[in-house]
This record gives C-alpha cells, sequence and structure tokens, in this order.
C-alpha cells in the first residue's frame, strides 16, 4: 500500500542543528512538509502534545532528558501508546538497538543517515499507523453500531412494567434476565394474555450468534403477530410458525422453541416445544425437567409438534432458559453447568430466595461464566402466587 | 473440531473430534468439498469422537445434509455419544438426517 505522505506530520527531536536540518531535508524529498523540531526529550514531549505528531524521529543522547526517557513517557501515556518511535543511532551494536526497543521504539535508523533507508523506514511506519488508525475508527463504528442493535433487540422484549402488569392480572410472578453476548445474539421471549383465563409464554433461540441470529429474531418478531395464539394448541402454532420460518431461513439456521399456555381455571400448563433446552416444571417441592424434544424450527417444512400437559397449580414455577445457562461456563475452574444439573441448581437457588431465584441464580451462573458472554442468556421465572 | 477422512470404494468416511461449534464455520467448506469425490455414494460423519455440538453444529448436519442430497450421495451421522446425542435427540435431527448408532 502506498499513501501520500503528504498529510503526515513529522517531530524531529534532535539536539544538533545539522541534523535536524539534514533528516528535515531528506523526508521533505519524500513529500513529508509537515515538520515539527524539538531539541531535547523534555521539549519533545511539549511538541507531541501541542504538534500532534504521527512519528517521532528521536536522537538517543541528548541534554535535560534523552531519547530513551522520552520515549518511555510517551509509552506511559495511553493516548500515544501506538505512536511510532524511530531512534537515531550512530551505534550499530546489538546492546543499543535492545536499550532502545526496551524504551518503547518502533524500529531505528542509523547515523550517519543514509536517505533511502530513513525514507523507507518512516514510510513503513506511517503506513502501518495509518492501517491502525483506519481501523480503529472502524471497529469503534462497528462497535457503535452493534450497541445501537442490542438496544434495538432489548426492546422487542417485554418491558419491566409491562411484565408487572401481566402479573398481577394472572396472579403471578414474572421476573426475567436477558443479556445479550459479546456481539448480537438470537434470543427472544414473550408473554402473551390470551383471555382471562389463559396466558401464553414463548421463548426462542436462534442457531449461533450473530448479526444473523439477531435479524431474525427481528424477522420471528413480524411473524409472531401473523399466527393468533387464541384458538391454535401450542403445537399448532408452532408449527404456523415453521412454515414461515422454513420459507425465509436458509438451510442452516433455524430456532429452538418452547410454547406454553396457563390456564388459571384448570391449573394446566399446556405446551409444544422444539429441541429448547428442558424448561423446569416445579410443584409442591417437586422440581423435574420437562420433555422439549422436538424437531428445530425452520428446518422441514414437514415438522411435527407434540402437546404436553401438566398440572401447574398455585404455588407452582415453571423456568424457562436459553442454552448459554447450560453451556457457558469456563471461569474459577468450572465448566459449564450442563442439562442434569439444572433441577438441584433451581432448588437451591429457591431455597436461597423464594421469592426472587432468578437472583441467586444469576450470581452462581455469573461466578462461573467468563465475561463477555459467548451466547444470548434469557432466563424467564414464571411462578403462581400461593 | 478437527476431522480425518477414509475413502473406502463409494464411501468416505469423515470422523469429527473435538467440539463441533460456532468458529467452526469455516471448515464446513472443508468437509463439503470431500462430498465432491468421484463415484460416491455415501457419506458417513462419524461423531463417535465428538465431545460437543452447539446450535451451530447441528445447523452444520442440516448443512451437510442438503449438500449430500442435491449430490445423490446418502449421508449417515454415526455413533454421537454423551451431551453430541442428547443435543440430536433434543434437536430431533434424526427426523431429517439418517442417524446411526
Amino acid at each position: 500500500m502506498a499513501i501520500s505522505l503528504s498529510d503526515s506530520r513529522v517531530l524531529i527531536v534532535d539536539d544538533n542543528e545539522f541534523n535536524r536540518k539534514s533528516l528535515a531535508l531528506v523526508i521533505r524529498r519524500a513529500g513529508i512538509t509537515q515538520i515539527a523540531f524539538a531539541e531535547n526529550g523534555a521539549e519533545g514531549l511539549k511538541a507531541v502534545e501541542s504538534f500532534r505528531p504521527d512519528l517521532v524521529l528521536l536522537d538517543v543522547d541528548m541534554p535535560v532528558m534523552n531519547g530513551l526517557e522520552m520515549c518511555e513517557a510517551l509509552r506511559r501515556n495511553a493516548t500515544h501508546e501506538q505512536l511510532p518511535v524511530l531512534f537515531q543511532t550512530a551505534f550499530d551494536s546489538d546492546q543499543e538497538q535492545v536499550r532502545c526497543f526496551e524504551a518503547g521504539g518502533s524500529d531505528f535508523i542509523s547515523k550517519p543517515i543514509k536517505p533511502g533507508e530513513c525514507v523507507a523506514r518512516v514510510r513503513h511506519q506511517l503506513e502501518k499507523r495509518k492501517l491502525f488508525t483506519d481501523l480503529a475508527a472502524y471497529r469503534a463504528r462497528v462497535e457503535r453500531e452493534l450497541a445501537h442493535a442490542r438496544a434495538m433487540q432489548h426492546s422487542l422484549l417485554p418491558e419491566g412494567r409491562r411484565l408487572q402488569s401481566v402479573a398481577e392480572r394472572y396472579g403471578l410472578v414474572l421476573e426475567a434476565h436477558f443479556e445479550t453476548s459479546s456481539e448480537l445474539g438470537g434470543d427472544f421471549w414473550g408473554v402473551y394474555p390470551l383471555d382471562d383465563r389463559r396466558v401464553g409464554f414463548l421463548i426462542i433461540d436462534f442457531a449461533g450468534h450473530g448479526i444473523t441470529a439477531a435479524i431474525n429474531t427481528f424477522r420471528l418478531h413480524t411473524l409472531i403477530d401473523r399466527f393468533p395464539m387464541q384458538d391454535a394448541a401450542p403445537s399448532q402454532w408452532l408449527m404456523q410458525l415453521n412454515g414461515a420460518l422454513k420459507d425465509v431461513l436458509p438451510t442452516g439456521q433455524f430456532a429452538t422453541a418452547f410454547f406454553g399456555i396457563l390456564d388459571l381455571t384448570t391449573d394446566t400448563l399446556t405446551y409444544a416445544a422444539a429441541g429448547s433446552p428442558n424448561p423446569v416444571l416445579g410443584v409442591g417441592g417437586d422440581i423435574r425437567l420437562l420433555d422439549s424434544a422436538g424437531l428445530v424450527l425452520g428446518a422441514s417444512r414437514h415438522a411435527r409438534y407434540t402437546d404436553h400437559s401438566h398440572r401447574l397449580p398455585r404455588g407452582g414455577f415453571l423456568f424457562l432458559y436459553s442454552d448459554a445457562l447450560i453451556e457457558c461456563g469456563g471461569a474459577n475452574g468450572l465448566g459449564p453447568l450442563g442439562q442434569d444439573a439444572v433441577p438441584d441448581f433451581v432448588r437451591s437457588a429457591v431455597e436461597a430466595n423464594r421469592a426472587h431465584p432468578l437472583t441467586p441464580m444469576k450470581e452462581r451462573f455469573y461466578a462461573r461464566t467468563h465475561l463477555p458472554l459467548r451466547d444470548d442468556l434469557t432466563a424467564v421465572w414464571i411462578a403462581r402466587r400461593a | 473440531m478437527e476431522f480425518r477422512s477414509r475413502v473406502e470404494q463409494d464411501t468416505v468416511e469423515v470422523q469429527l473430534s473435538g467440539r463441533l461449534e460456532f468458529t467452526d464455520h469455516d471448515r464446513l467448506r472443508d468437509i463439503v468439498e470431500l462430498l465432491d469425490g468421484n463415484g460416491l455414494r455415501r457419506f458417513v460423519l462419524n461423531l463417535s469422537a465428538l465431545d460437543f455440538i452447539d446450535s451451530a453444529g447441528l445447523g452444520m448436519l442440516l448443512i451437510l445434509q442438503e449438500e449430500a442430497e442435491q449430490r445423490n450421495i446418502k449421508l449417515v451421522v454415526s455413533g454421537p455419544r454423551g451431551d453430541v446425542k442428547r443435543s440430536i435427540d433434543l434437536a430431533k435431527i434424526n427426523e431429517i438426517v439418517t442417524i446411526e448408532q
């Protein structure tokens, strides 16, 4: 990559006037016009702040503050950590060169100055710096956009006030935790009042993570409204959603799902699932995993789902979660939780905090998990008040 | 994930080991290329040495199934165990891909 050096700013720090002039002459011939000078390290540091160079040509032996000290001072300052510093050194010795690198120098040029070598090394450092700043700017932009997308994804989920009002209406305790991974993820969940006695719960996880998975959650959000939940059994509803997702998802992309309807008059939870992690049902001290096997959504047009029914009376609970809960781990020497450990995990959380078991669950999960998360984490606690 | 392949007459057997997950997407292309062998009829994906598969990994099995179908090759996934078997069973991948124990 050949870049124009005319935009580049170079600071020359040298106590010898002849050296300053000859260096300036060499780099001016290479097209660099913005050049500033300093006569020792202390002046050099000030000039870095005022002139904001893209590169420093630095002498080693100078009065007041030598080049090694100046370079070390620059490297202690986070702003100038990446500023290229080329030492000019008269000693072609291994030891001297090691000292320059140890002080934080990027490279060095030998004295007396050889114009060809000098320009080549200056150009190389400036090109590297330009690539670095371009990449850093690009990365900053992508991070801003991802943060924006994460916020949009959050806006698809039920907000606290709405959860509260649904909980009041049906005599429930509803709590949820949602955290997107370092990038973006494909988790989604929702709560759907169907009529005065029935409320629906949906949790969905698109395979993989990243922008593709996140876009799929937006797709899903528009599809959900297309299929009324009131008159369909959960298995039928999942079948309709499966067909719609099969139409839009390319091969290899799919979603796991759990859709359940809680009927308060019959104390019954009826659900169908498509390969979501096993939900946890707690009734009267008995805590167990529910069967959630089912062909994942969007993989085949012919998928069929099964309705399951369980008693969920007052005082009972249902705990839904995404696979991050059981697959993420690795901190403090602990592996992932794993599916089999979930009932005990829930039981001990209920014992620790009966009113808000999600709180100890979160604490215990984060104690064993490296951050940032590799995948989205969703956890939804649905309990019937006693 | 690591893989080794072995050709025997009209069959390719690919043995996967380690973890098959999101980050392995680039390796998938190398496995798909194995489907282009001459006179190939049967493609066996041996998972007996695979320790973990995530949802993206399951997606890769579905992609391989489609790629094999398009070439008229029979794909068989063999020997999944432990967590891998559990994930495959949970997602009912057997409704799309032939799984042999």
